[in-house]
C-alpha cells in the first residue's frame, strides 16, 4: 500500500519530481486543494505563440568572476502597464538566479515551481545544486512540460556561480526547451539591439564595473529604438558571494541621434 | 475469539479498499465539493466563446454580465477600495446596483450585522464575468475562514491571493473571466493589496485600476495619487476616479461603492447615485466643462 | 497470544492499541534527544551513539534535521523511520512556500507531522513511526521561540523544555528544577548540555547541539564549543561537590568539638 503526500491539513497533493510521478501541472491542479478533481484535464489553453511577448527586456552578461541578469520591471496586460515595479527574477538557491518572461501567469508559476525544488533539494542533501545542474533540469522540466496539454510559456535567463569552481555560468533558456550557455543572452526585441552590441563590447574577462557599463549601453540602445517604454530594468549580480540588487540609473535621459 | 481477530486482521486485509478508498477514509479532512460538468466538447473556451462572444456573434445566446470600474490604492492610512456599479450584458444595462466589493473571510460577520465599528476581514473587487467573481470569492472566503479557524490567526493578504491566483491558474483556458484586487490589513504584512486576473497573474502593487473603464480611472487616480494622502483625501481622490470612468465608460454607472480598509477592519463609506455628486461636482468646482447645454 | 497486538487497527478489550505502544516503546530505546527554549532562542541537544572505529563520523547522517530554513528537528527512536518522516515533512513545508507564499508556522508544520504519524495508527498493512520528534523554530516576522513534540500516536504538544527518547524521564525532571523563562543564549545552551549530561556518560564527543535565533539559518554548535561547555559545567560540578565536602567536613569538626566543649 501507498501513502500519498498529503496531509489532510491543506496545502496537501503538492508533487515534486523527485517525490512523485505526476506532471508538472499537478502543482497548479494540487494548489487549490481539490482533492482528485476528475476530468479537469487541460486542454483549452491558447496556442503558445499568441501570448508571446516580446517587448518584455531580458538580458544578461557573464564577466570574470560575476553574472549580470537584468529583467525589465514593466508588467503589461493589454494597453496598460499594471505595475511598474515587478521583479521578473527568482533565486534558486544561494548562487543561482533565473530571469523569466513569457505568458502572464505561466512565469511565476514555473519559476517558483523550480524554486521550490531547488529549495528542496538541497534540504535534502544538505548541498547547494550547481548552475548547470539546475540549468539542465529546468530544461528537462520545459521540455516535459512541452510535450504535454499546457506547456509553459516561459523565456529564461539562468545565471550562476558554481560553488567548487567559483566560475560563472549563464544559461539561455526559450519556451521550446532549448539550453545553451553563453557568456551573454537576451530574450525578446531586446535580443535585436543588444546582442550586436554585446558581440562587439564583450570579453569573459571584464570586471563588475564593466560588465555594468556594458549593460548602460545596452540599455541606452533600448531606451533609444525601443517603442514601448518596459520601466527600466532591474539588475542583479551573482558572486561568489552571493546575489544582490544593484541600484541602476533607469532615469537617465537618452538622446536619438 | 482468536479467530475473529486474525480474521480482521490479515496483512492483506486492505486489498478490499482501493488506494483511493484508503485516502478518502483516512484523509482528515473532506474534499471540497468542486467536481463540475463540462459541456461535452473537445474545446471549452472555444465553445463558451461562441456561446457568449457579442462581438463577433451579436445574437449569441448567453450575454454574460460585464463591464465594469473599480479601483484600490495603498496610502498611508490603509488602502481605498471603490467601484461603480453597472452589470451589462452586450448592449443591455443589466443592474444598476451591484456591489461589486466582496468581504471575503468571516462571512457571519460582514454581511449580516449592521455597524459602525470596522469589519475585520479582507475585501475583494469584482471585474469580468460577474458569476465567476462571485462564486470564486465566495469559495476563497470559505478557504480563508477555515485557515483562520485550523491555525487561530487571520489570513494573510499574500497567502489568500495566492490561493485564489492558484486557483485561476488552473481553470487557465477554460474561459473564466476574472479580474480581481484583494486588498487587507493584517498585523504581519501591513496595509497589502494584491491583483490577480484569470490569466493566472498576481501581483503585488500600490495601485490599480481594472475593468472596461479602468484607463479613465487611472488618469484621474495617477495625476494625483501619492502615498502620503490624508484619509479625506484619499476618499475623495477614489470617489472622483470612479466617476471620472463611469462618466466616460458606456459600461460603468449607476452608484459609487466606496470602502476603506483600515487596520482594524474595513469600514464603508457609502453607496451613492452617481447622478447628484457628478452635478455637485461640475456646478461647484467647474469640472466636465464639456458638459453643457449651449450651442 | 491475544492477537490484539497482531493487527494494528484493531483495539484491545481495555482500549489500547498495542502496535503504538510498542512504537512507544522503540522511542525510549532512542537515544536522547533534549530541547529548550531561552528568552529569544531555541536550542537542540542530542546524544550521538559512539562511533565505530572505521566509522567516517563526517558524513554519518545527524539527529537534527532541517525541515525548511526557519524550522528543524531532532527525534528519538528509529532513524530509518525517521528519515522517511522528515522527508514527507520538508515536501510539505515546501509546497507551503509555494501555495500560500510564506513559510509555514512552526505549529503547522508540527501538526503536519503529528497527522502523518497518527495516519500510520489507523490503517491497514503499516506500521507506526517508531520515533518521537521535538520540532523547534520561528514563525515569519515572530522572535518568539517555539518548540513542540510529537510522539507515535499522532499527539503533539508545545513545551517550554522537554526531553525525548532514552533516559528522558531523568533529563526532563532536571529540566523542570532548572529551568527559568527569559534565559539567554548562553545560559539556554549551558542547560541543554546540562541536561544531557544527566545521561551521557561520555561527554563532549557524544554530544551535539544546534541553535536556532530569529531571522537566522540553523547554528551546530561546533565540537570544540560544545568541550568548553562540557569542560566549565564539569569544573562547576566538582567546586560544588568540593563545596558540599568541606561543609560537611566542618560540620563534622563542629561534632566533634561538642564533646570537646561539654
Amino acid at each position: 500500500m501507498a501513502f500519498s503526500e498529503d496531509s489532510g491539513c491543506g496545502y496537501q497533493n503538492f508533487n515534486f519530481f523527485l517525490a512523485e510521478k505526476k506532471s508538472a501541472k499537478a502543482v497548479a491542479d494540487s494548489a487549490c486543494s481539490w482533492p482528485g478533481a476528475p476530468g479537469v484535464k487541460l486542454t483549452a489553453r491558447r496556442s503558445s505563440l499568441d501570448h508571446y511577448f516580446p517587448s518584455e527586456v531580458l538580458l544578461g552578461i557573464a564577466g570574470k568572476d560575476f553574472v549580470i541578469l537584468a529583467a525589465s520591471k514593466a508588467a503589461m496586460r493589454g494597453p496598460t502597464v499594471l505595475k511598474a515595479e515587478d521583479d521578473k527574477t527568482r533565486q534558486l538557491n544561494k548562487n543561482t538566479v533565473m530571469a523569466f518572461s513569457g505568458e502572464s501567469g505561466d512565469t511565476v508559476q514555473f519559476a517558483e515551481y523550480i524554486q521550490a525544488n531547488a529549495a528542496l533539494y538541497s534540504m535534502r542533501n544538505d548541498t547547494e545544486l550547481s548552475p548547470a545542474a539546475v540549468a539542465n533540469f529546468v530544461r528537462g522540466e520545459l521540455a516535459r512540460s512541452l510535450r504535454s496539454r499546457s506547456p509553459y510559456t516561459v523565456n529564461l535567463l539562468l545565471g550562476g556561480i558554481d560553488p567548487v569552481s567559483e566560475k560563472p555560468h549563464l544559461y539561455w533558456i526559450d519556451y521550446l526547451a532549448s539550453l545553451a550557455p553563453l557568456p551573454y543572452a537576451a530574450h525578446g526585441y531586446a535580443q535585436y539591439y543588444c546582442l550586436s552590441i554585446l558581440d562587439k563590447h564583450h570579453n569573459p574577462n571584464i570586471s563588475l564595473e564593466e560588465g555594468l557599463k556594458l549593460l548602460g549601453l545596452c540599455t541606452d540602445e533600448l531606451k533609444r529604438r525601443l517603442p514601448i517604454d518596459y520601466k527600466g530594468v532591474l539588475v542583479k549580480v551573482i558572486t561568489k558571494d552571493g546575489v544582490q540588487e544593484i541600484p541602476f540609473d533607469n532615469d537617465k535621459i537618452v538622446r536619438s541621434a | 475469539m482468536d479467530k475473529l481477530v486474525a480474521q480482521y486482521s490479515r496483512p492483506h486485509q486492505n486489498e478490499m479498499y482501493s488506494e483511493q478508498e484508503q485516502q478518502d477514509l483516512t484523509a482528515s479532512v473532506p474534499p471540497l465539493s468542486l467536481k463540475f460538468s463540462l459541456p461535452p466538447v473537445d474545446n471549452h473556451s472555444a465553445f463558451l466563446r461562441a456561446m457568449t462572444d457579442d462581438h463577433s456573434n451579436p445574437s449569441c445566446p448567453i450575454k454574460l454580465a460585464h463591464g465594469t470600474t473599480t479601483l484600490a490604492f495603498r496610502f498611508q492610512g490603509g488602502i481605498i477600495v471603490c467601484t461603480d456599479s453597472r452589470a451589462t450584458a452586450g448592449n443591455w444595462i443589466a443592474s444598476q446596483t451591484v456591489k461589486k466589493v466582496i468581504p471575503v473571510s468571516r462571512l457571519s460577520r460582514g454581511e449580516d450585522k449592521k455597524t459602525d465599528k470596522p469589519t475585520p476581514g479582507l475585501l475583494g473587487t469584482m471585474a469580468g464575468g460577474a458569476a465567476d467573481c462571485q462564486y470564486w470569492l465566495r469559495y476563497l472566503s470559505q478557504q480563508c475562514t477555515l485557515h483562520e479557524i485550523r491555525h487561530k490567526r487571520r489570513i494573510t493578504v499574500a497567502a489568500a491571493s495566492k490561493i485564489l491566483a492558484n486557483l485561476t491558474y488552473a481553470y487557465k483556458g477554460y474561459g473564466l473571466s476574472m479580474g480581481t484586487m484583494l486588498a487587507g490589513m493584517t498585523p504581519q504584512e501591513g496595509p497589502a493589496l494584491y491583483y490577480i486576473d484569470s490569466d493566472g497573474t498576481r501581483l503585488p502593487g500600490n495601485l490599480f485600476c481594472v475593468g472596461s473603464g479602468q484607463t479613465f480611472a487611472y488618469g484621474v487616480l495617477d495625476a494625483e495619487y501619492k502615498y502620503d494622502l490624508t484619509e479625506e483625501e484619499a476618499l475623495n481622490l477614489g470617489r472622483r476616479a470612479i466617476l471620472a470612468a463611469m462618466h466616460r465608460d458606456a459600461y460603468s454607472g449607476g452608484f459609487i461603492n466606496l470602502y476603506h480598509v483600515k487596520e482594524e477592519g474595513w469600514v464603508h463609506h457609502g453607496f451613492d447615485d452617481m447622478n447628484p455628486i457628478f452635478w455637485k461636482t461640475k456646478l461647484e468646482k467647474g469640472e466636465f466643462s464639456n458638459v453643457t447645454s449651449a450651442l | 497470544m491475544s492477537g490484539y497486538d497482531r493487527a494494528l487497527s484493531v483495539f484491545s478489550p481495555d482500549g489500547h492499541v498495542f502496535q503504538v505502544e510498542y512504537a512507544m516503546e522503540a522511542v525510549k530505546r532512542g537515544t536522547c534527544a533534549v530541547g529548550v527554549k531561552g528568552k529569544d532562542i531555541v536550542v537542540l541537544g542530542c546524544e550521538k551513539r559512539s562511533a565505530l572505529k572505521l566509522q567516517d563520523t563526517r558524513i554519518t547522517p545527524s539527529k537534527i534535521a532541517l525541515v525548511d530554513d526557519h524550522a528543524c528537528l531532532a527525534f528519538a527512536g528509529l532513524n530509518a523511520d525517521a528519515r522517511i518522516l522528515i522527508d514527507k515533512a520538508r515536501l510539505e513545508a515546501q509546497s507551503h512556500r509555494l501555495t500560500v507564499e510564506d513559510p509555514s508556522s512552526i505549529e503547522y508544520i508540527t501538526k503536519y507531522i503529528a497527522s502523518v504519524q497518527q495516519r500510520y495508527t489507523q490503517s491497514g498493512g503499516v506500521r507506526p513511526f517508531g520515533i518521537s520528534t521535538l520540532v523547534v523554530g520561528f514563525d515569519k516576522n515572530d522572535s518568539t521561540p517555539r518548540l513542540y513534540q510529537t510522539e507515535p500516536s499522532g499527539i503533539y504538544s508545545a513545551w517550554k523544555a522537554n526531553a525525548i527518547g532514552r533516559s528522558s524521564k531523568t533529563v526532563r525532571e532536571f529540566l523542570e528544577r532548572n529551568h527559568q523563562d527569559d534565559m539567554d543564549r548562553e545560559q539556554t545552551i549551558q542547560l541543554t548540555i546540562k541536561s544531557l549530561l544527566e545521561v551521557v556518560q561520555t561527554g563532549a564527543k557524544n554530544i551535539e547541539v544546534a541553535i536556532m535565533a530569529p531571522g537566522k539559518s540553523l547554528e551546530m554548535l561546533p565540537d570544540d564549543q560544545i568541550e568548553s561547555y562540557v569542560k566549565s559545567i564539569e569544573t562547576e560540578k566538582q567546586e560544588e561537590a568540593a563545596k558540599k565536602k568541606t561543609r560537611t567536613g566542618t560540620a563534622t569538626a563542629a561534632i566533634l568539638t561538642r564533646p570537646g566543649g561539654e
